[in-house]
């Protein structure tokens, strides 16, 4: 019983990261019907956002070499302000690697390439900016909190039930205004069809527009969470994350809200059942997890068949 | 004009191109030094640390003769990117060359080197099989099979009751590879119990689930080989989530960059030092004025920046000796490059040097001698950010 | 100035980048976004890293490793990820689009993860000291050369063929091309397998010159960059990857020069390529402009 509650929590909280992660990359390919590979960069800002809102300092090797912003904003505070962010360069993005594309009407495959080339830009300019060191959002962020709990005789860190709550309250506020919000149905709109949303005076790059603030915002404060976790590795942290949230997001069926969340939780649980002296193997019983769900049931567990033509 | 035909014209145009560049220029009153280490990727730290002591020895013997160039080329943290470093350097027609940062990309480049008659000397690279990569192979990091057994021994020391061990290692790098292997052999040597062997990815920064499964073998040592950010995330990860044993670091963690990461939980870690900044000698007393220069007033320069120093020290000694060797009226750039390389490395190879590392010679196949090791004991300041490794008695 | 010049190895690496170009191209030509190229790439060298450093017979003890066994392991490394991509092709080609991508981008990890915990494939560490066919670069270059001179030569047979054609049919609308007659399943097949072909060859070339192979070579990064190859470079002809793969493998190291800002500005040059080239560099009628200039300009 202790076993499985500790499982249950280990996967549950790795699992909401990723579904935070592919919530995002749904998001953008709900309305677009493509993947931005930029994505993994705007979590990693996130990250990097929180580290220096709460008044972290820039290590030695960039060109920020000891910067500090002049305050120190609490935790709870940052977080949300990171999101934002998070989401402004979203919209950056959105701006330079997609919006040019869409306007020259360019084979939709291009956006893989312009984001991830926007990826690249970003990652990369975090490194010349602040180095390549690791970044620890301090322990002590979480003033009050105790490092650990116990649950049902397992073992839990804070961070991960925080990780958990933050999760699904995002998650409940999206689909609330997905469901309840003029502009939540006009995304939904634009993603079935949008010639008609077009046609029925949905502004459909206002809708792009807010997909992609929104999975900014997401996944900025996804990076912030992560980073308090387990600390910002680095400008590349963010890659290894992108990965596994886009096999999320096919398990799941993209453009798939729900599926996101529970394609997260599903590779979560998975992983955390993996055996220790078969732990070498964790990633494979992912991708095998998704490689089979993608040859039963294409559209992922969730998702909408497609039109055959992509 | 067909197709291929146009590919294989601008191809043969591109072949022409590098046939040009690899003349290159030398100049002749100087010799050129090549250095190839990680300033980018997952070890970026590891070469930056690196580079400081490199720019700090190039400082301090910028006016001794003979002089050095140094031709600095960022590996990257793969064999891929060390392959192309190298190959630029060896054209560059270096008398030596420094590096690379990981065993890894040695395993991958010091062949290239040793088959070009360059003599390469590894500043960090300690895992076993090195030096034996070829004649032209040498390294001032002490080998691993040296290093990893006396921090074991010093923890089983200090808490002697200590039955039941537990492993973690990065499998992804060749350097955390091989020093488990010496850690679990020294395990069983000295009786003890292997209750688990985990293995981690060096990409890896979340570590709850194979921490929750270590835990359950109910481990009183933790013995951890890996690099500095998926380490130090380790290590905080296991003091929160409840163990509060002794924990032995192997050579990756072996830095001051591991204290933002593993913050105040990186507190009693043990591990083995190859570098005491306590140490006076005269060279020692040269890298800790130089490092602290617009830095704290009692900073201590990382392992790897001693290390980095110590084999550019070695170097220009071993040039100066042999300068002071040659006949009258001849200069070292006088001789054919191959000669003074093969003189080069038969001088560094025989001499003893007095270096921040304290006394340092060199078997004939190229491996360090070094006399002075200590264990020590991270201790972290209240605020968990900053802290220094403490040596144990 | 020098370093603006290239050298024999960083063409060696641009030819393989070309090499590798051509992989993703083949599949796209037919529409299909296979991103399974690192993955057969992987299976090339890891064969030939097995078998030049563990079967003795093949001279890997001599102090010039004999050409004759390269082109045996490329033979063997061809046959094998020709027979896997027959299997595999089979059961991902039914999928399409960014699914099929998703998909291959899966086995692509599924092998490698599965590389790096098999002790006796070379594992997380490797295989080091690959033996030299070559001494230098120079011999690394020509080589490579002749191969992708072979690979572009048959590429473009093929592109004059009723199955290259085919495969353009299938890519503009494969409802209309099976209506044709075209049979789409075998087309694309023969695509997928050719690509797995042309990755493997690649990577026998590839660990020979690297001498030290592992499984991180063949990673999702590998994936994104040789497709950005074919984008950049252009999928309508074959000219259009071995440009792309030639340029975008040399501009990081032809920027070197400028430091910490290199990869910034490789960063800005496949985001904003795409967006003045849509087509890519290389287009069926960019060529022929090109031909029928250099036509005008070899007569008197």
């Amino acid at each position: 019983m202790q076993d499985l509650t500790q499982l249950l929590l280990n996967g549950l909280s790795t699992g909401a990261v990723y579904a935070l992660f592919a919530l995002g990359y749904t998001l953008v390919f709900s309305v677009l019907g493509v993947i931005n590979f930029a994505h993994g960069a705007v979590f990693t800002l996130g990250a990097y956002f929180t580290y220096f809102l709460i008044g972290g300092a820039a290590g030695a090797n960039g060109l920020l070499a000891g910067l500090q912003l002049p305050f120190a904003l609490p935790f709870w505070l940052a977080l949300p302000l990171a999101g934002l962010g998070a989401a402004a360069v979203a919209l950056l993005i959105e701006r330079t690697a997609f919006a040019p594309l869409r306007q020259r009407n360019a084979d939709p495959l291009l956006a893989l390439i312009t984001s991830l080339g926007a990826g690249v830009v970003l990652v990369n300019l975090i490194q010349l900016l602040v180095g390549a060191e690791s970044y620890a959002i301090p322990t002590g962020a979480l003033a009050g909190l105790p490092a650990a709990v116990r649950i049902g005789g397992a073992q839990v860190r804070s961070v991960q039930l925080l990780l958990l709550l933050v999760a699904a309250v995002l998650l409940t506020l999206l689909t609330l205004w997905i469901d309840g919000t003029r502009s939540g149905k006009g995304l939904r709109a634009v993603s079935e069809d949008p010639t008609t949303a077009r046609l029925l005076g949905i502004p459909s790059d206002r809708m792009i527009q807010i997909a992609f603030g929104l999975s900014g915002f997401l996944a900025g404060i996804a990076g912030g969470l992560v980073g308090l976790s387990v600390s910002i590795a680095g400008p590349y942290f963010g890659i290894g994350y992108g990965l596994k949230g886009l096999g999320v997001l096919v398990l799941g069926g993209l453009g798939s809200v729900p599926g996101a969340v529970l394609g997260g939780l599903i590779i979560g649980l998975a992983e955390a059942c993996v055996p220790a002296d078969l732990s070498g193997y964790r990633d494979v019983v992912a991708y095998g997890f998704l490689f089979v769900v993608l040859l039963v049931r294409p559209q992922g567990l969730l998702g909408r068949v497609l039109p055959s033509k992509v | 004009m067909q197709p291929q035909r146009l590919a294989l014209a601008a191809l043969a145009l591109l072949a022409a191109g590098g046939v040009v560049s690899s003349c290159s220029r030398q100049r002749g009153d100087q010799l050129r030094l090549g250095a190839g280490i990680a300033l980018t990727g997952n070890a970026g730290l590891l070469g930056q640390d690196a580079r400081t002591g490199l720019d700090l020895a190039q400082g301090h013997y910028a006016d001794r003769a003979p002089g050095l160039e140094l031709q600095l080329e960022d590996t990257g943290s793969d064999e891929a990117g060390a392959t192309v470093a190298f190959r630029r350097l060896i054209n560059a027609k270096p008398v030596a060359i420094l590096g690379p940062s990981l065993s890894q990309q040695g395993f991958a480049v010091m062949p290239m080197a040793d088959r070009a008659g360059i003599p390469v000397i590894g500043v960090s690279t300690t895992a076993e099989g090195i030096p034996q990569i070829g004649p032209f192979v040498a390294r001032v990091a002490s080998p691993v099979t040296v290093v990893a057994p006396l921090s074991l021994a010093k923890a089983v020391q200090l808490h002697p009751g200590i039955q039941r061990v537990a492993v973690f290692f990065a499998q992804d790098d060749a350097f955390c590879t091989s020093e488990t292997q010496i850690f679990q052999r020294a395990i069983r040597a000295k009786g003890l119990e292997l209750v688990a062997v985990q293995r981690t990815s060096v990409s890896d920064t979340d570590f709850h689930i194979p921490i929750t499964n270590v835990l359950r073998s109910r481990p009183q040592l933790v013995v951890i080989s890996a690099l500095v950010s998926d380490g130090g995330n380790l290590v905080r990860q296991l003091r929160e989530l409840g163990y509060s044993g002794p924990i032995v670091a192997g050579n990756g963690l072996n830095t001051p960059n591991i204290y933002p990461v593993c913050q105040r939980h990186c507190d009693g870690l043990m591990i083995t030092q190859a570098y005491n900044p306590k140490l006076d000698n005269a060279s020692n007393r040269t890298l800790l004025a130089g490092f602290r220069r617009g830095r704290a007033a009692d900073a201590v320069p990382p392992q790897v920046t001693a290390q980095a120093f110590t084999a550019y020290q070695v170097v220009h000694e071993a040039l100066a000796t042999l300068k002071g060797s040659l006949p009258q009226g001849t200069t070292l750039t006088s001789l054919p490059l191959p000669e003074l390389r093969q003189r080069l490395l038969k001088t560094l190879l025989a001499g003893t040097y007095q270096t921040p590392l304290g006394q340092l010679r060199f078997t004939p196949e190229g491996d360090v001698l070094q006399r002075d090791f200590s264990v020590a004991r991270v201790q972290m300041n209240p605020d968990g950010r900053s802290g220094r490794f403490v040596q144990l008695p | 100035m020098d370093a603006l010049l290239i050298d024999a190895s960083l063409l060696q690496q641009m030819l393989i980048g070309a090499l590798l170009g051509i992989s993703v191209y083949l599949p796209l030509r037919c529409g299909q976004l296979s991103l399974a190229t690192p993955g057969f790439y992987a299976i090339g060298g890891t064969l030939a890293a097995l078998l030049s450093t563990r079967v003795d017979a093949l001279g890997g003890a001599e102090p010039v490793y004999p050409l004759s066994s390269v082109l045996l392991e490329m033979l063997l490394a061809a046959a094998l990820a020709g027979g896997l991509a027959v299997g595999i092709g089979r059961v991902v080609l039914r999928l399409r689009g960014v699914y099929l991508a998703i998909a291959t981008i899966a086995l692509v990890e599924i092998l490698r993860v599965t590389t790096l915990n098999q002790e006796s494939l070379g594992g997380a560490v490797g295989i080091f000291g690959i033996p030299q066919p070559f001494l230098d670069p120079q011999g690394y270059a020509l080589f490579t050369l002749i191969a992708l001179a072979l690979v572009c030569w048959l590429c473009d047979r093929l592109e004059r063929q009723r199955l290259g054609r085919a495969m353009e049919a299938i890519r503009d609308d494969e409802l209309a091309a099976a209506c044709q007659g075209i049979d789409t399943d075998r087309t694309k097949l023969v695509a997928f397998v050719l690509s797995a072909v042309v990755a493997a060859i690649t990577g026998v070339i590839s660990a020979h010159f690297l001498n030290s192979w592992n499984a991180r070579l063949g990673n999702f990064d590998a994936s994104i960059t040789t497709l950005a190859f074919v984008v950049f470079g252009g999928s309508r002809t074959w000219a259009g990857p071995v440009i792309g793969g030639l340029t975008l493998t040399a501009l990081p190291e032809l920027l070197r020069p400028i430091g910490d800002l290199r990869l910034i500005v490789f960063g800005l040059v496949i985001l904003v390529g795409p967006l003045l080239l849509p087509q890519g560099l290389i287009t069926p009628e960019r060529l022929r402009l090109i031909r029928g200039l250099l036509h005008r300009g070899a007569k008197p």
